[in-house]
């Protein structure tokens, strides 16, 4: 699989949360749905999701996969953003033990996987408590 | 519409196959189960399986396994629904069966997991996973779970022992299922020491990798007459699906999918939940244990874990479940799974299940599922 392809097509929701909205009912939605989950209409546009939001779960992963070996204990979770847009990414710059569920999260800018034989950079979003 | 029978099932044992390949593996089992009714000859055959592109470079398992067991000719295809795969396997058989479009067929799961280091095999489970927004950030199977099992736990105010007490009935069972892959007890204690994987969850929530193949020889009710023994009738098998990524739901910790199969599965069979009687389900973590049992309408919402460890799933005085250990301890061949669920249940109906045998077991329910309960399939077999 050449990540580099996936990757390209989807910066913008990588690089900037950028989802989509309902035109019907105004909901929104990420990752990117063709139908919307609320009133069926298939008349979607993409949309900035806000960047911040809260922890609704998390975890500690101590194996991670390969290409991640680096950022071993990973921390994941799931976010709510503050528009009940729910995401899973990595919780940064802090420590499994000073987490809670409800903490407040922003979206920041990074590096989320390095690969080693072609030296190329992925970046994407990743949370940080605030 | 026919009705559906088992003539006869076959099972390797789980665990580390260094010297058999997937087809090795597939064989041994189809074998067992053609010659338990040596008269039925299948007209078709159906595989189970997730991943035997990655784990043996070897795809196209239908013709394989076909020509393996010596019938060429045979029409044969594989089906893939990750963790449900074998599950699902079954269930395009049955709908066959019961069109009248076939008058016997041979199901086989199977996977090959043990060819693979521990960091491939997560990443082969993870492709039942969105590629896009879960792998991509480094979210494995297990990570996943392990975030399920700490909602569930804050939610309902679960312990840690509770969340034990699937793997602790798991490894009970499996001390005495000579196919299973750890057949030793483990106590509370254990659990809660074992090492962590994600945490909350530890390796002994976990199922275990190994290697194995189930297979069953399903038959119409005009061939009804040629199996041997007691009749077990599949009554009915349905499946459904969640929304894909668990991030993505309104109630992670409804298993809707698993709800909404059962529901069709036991109205198909004329039966209600209280009618089971030997229950099966898919217990590759812990959690996924106690959602199941609540999703099926056995315990209330956030009682699952609970109610096991109070011994409503127990062998003795409860509602047996996995009475050969389950995921957990009879072990995880994912393809091979949901077909080595069917097997046993069918082992219980047919009072054949050795020294687990549940008493007058005759109505049996199995639940397998794919993903975070993003695929679920559900049989109900019954004793005729
Ligand atoms: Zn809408």
């Amino acid at each position: 699989m050449k990540l580099s392809i996936s990757y390209w097509r989807l910066k913008d929701r990588y690089y900037r949360l950028v989802g989509v909205r309902c035109e019907e009912c105004k909901n929104e939605f990420f990752p990117p749905v063709y139908v919307c989950r609320r009133c069926g209409s298939r008349s979607l546009t993409d949309k900035e999701m806000p960047k911040t939001g809260k922890i609704l779960t998390y975890t500690e992963l101590k194996e991670t996969l390969a290409g991640f070996e680096d950022q071993e204990p990973m921390l994941l979770g799931i976010i709510q953003l503050d528009n009940g847009v729910r995401i899973l990414g990595q919780i940064v710059d802090t420590a499994a033990e000073n987490l809670s569920i409800g903490d407040r999260v922003k979206a920041v800018f990074r590096k989320i996987q390095e690969h080693g034989s072609s030296g190329q950079i992925f970046y994407g979003y990743k949370f940080v408590r605030t | 519409m026919s009705r559906v029978y088992v003539a006869s099932v076959g099972y390797t044992t789980v665990g580390d196959h260094w010297n058999k390949s997937i087809l090795d593996l597939a064989i041994e089992a189809g074998f067992q189960a053609l010659t338990g009714a040596p008269k039925v000859k299948p007209e078709q055959l159906v595989v189970g399986n997730m991943f035997s592109g990655l784990s043996s470079r070897q795809e196209h398992l239908g013709a394989l396994v076909v020509n393996g067991l010596g019938l060429t000719g045979l029409p044969g295809f594989k089906v893939e629904a990750a963790c449900a795969s074998g599950g699902m396997a079954s269930l395009a058989v049955f709908n066959m069966l019961k069109a009248g479009q076939i008058d016997s067929a041979l199901v086989v799961g199977v996977e090959k997991m043990r060819d693979l280091d521990p960091g491939e095999v997560s990443q082969a489970l993870c492709a039942a996973e969105s590629a896009e927004y879960t792998q991509f950030f480094g979210a494995s199977f297990v990570s996943l779970n392990a975030m399920l099992a700490r909602l569930y736990m804050y939610e309902f105010d679960v312990s840690r022992d509770d969340l034990s007490a699937f793997p602790v009935l798991a490894h009970r069972n499996a001390v005495n299922a000579t196919h299973a892959q750890f057949r030793k007890e483990v106590s509370y204690e254990d659990v809660a020491r074992s090492m962590v994987i994600s945490d909350p969850l530890r390796l002994l929530d976990c199922a275990p990798v190994g290697d194995g193949a189930a297979a069953l020889l399903l038959v119409s009710e005009d061939l009804a007459g040629q199996v041997k023994g007691p009749l077990v009738e599949m009554a009915a098998a349905e499946s459904a699906t969640n929304r894909f990524s668990l991030y993505e739901r309104d109630d992670m910790l409804d298993f809707a999918a698993t709800r909404l199969a059962a529901h069709k599965a036991l109205k198909s069979a004329g039966l209600s939940i209280n009618d089971v009687d030997y229950l099966e389900v898919h217990d590759a973590f812990s959690v996924v244990a106690s959602l199941s049992v609540e999703a099926l309408g056995l315990s209330k919402k956030g009682q699952g874990a609970r109610d096991a460890r109070e011994g409503k799933y127990a062998r003795e005085n409860g509602l047996a479940t996995n009475c050969f250990g389950g995921l957990k301890g009879r072990g995880h061949p994912v393809g091979a799974t949901g077909v080595y669920q069917l097997a046993e249940t069918y082992l219980q109906l047919a009072h054949k299940a050795g020294p687990n045998q549940v008493d007058d077991a005759s109505v049996g329910l199995a639940q397998n599922v794919g993903g975070v309960d993003t695929t679920a399939v559900v049989h109900v077999l019954r004793r005729s």
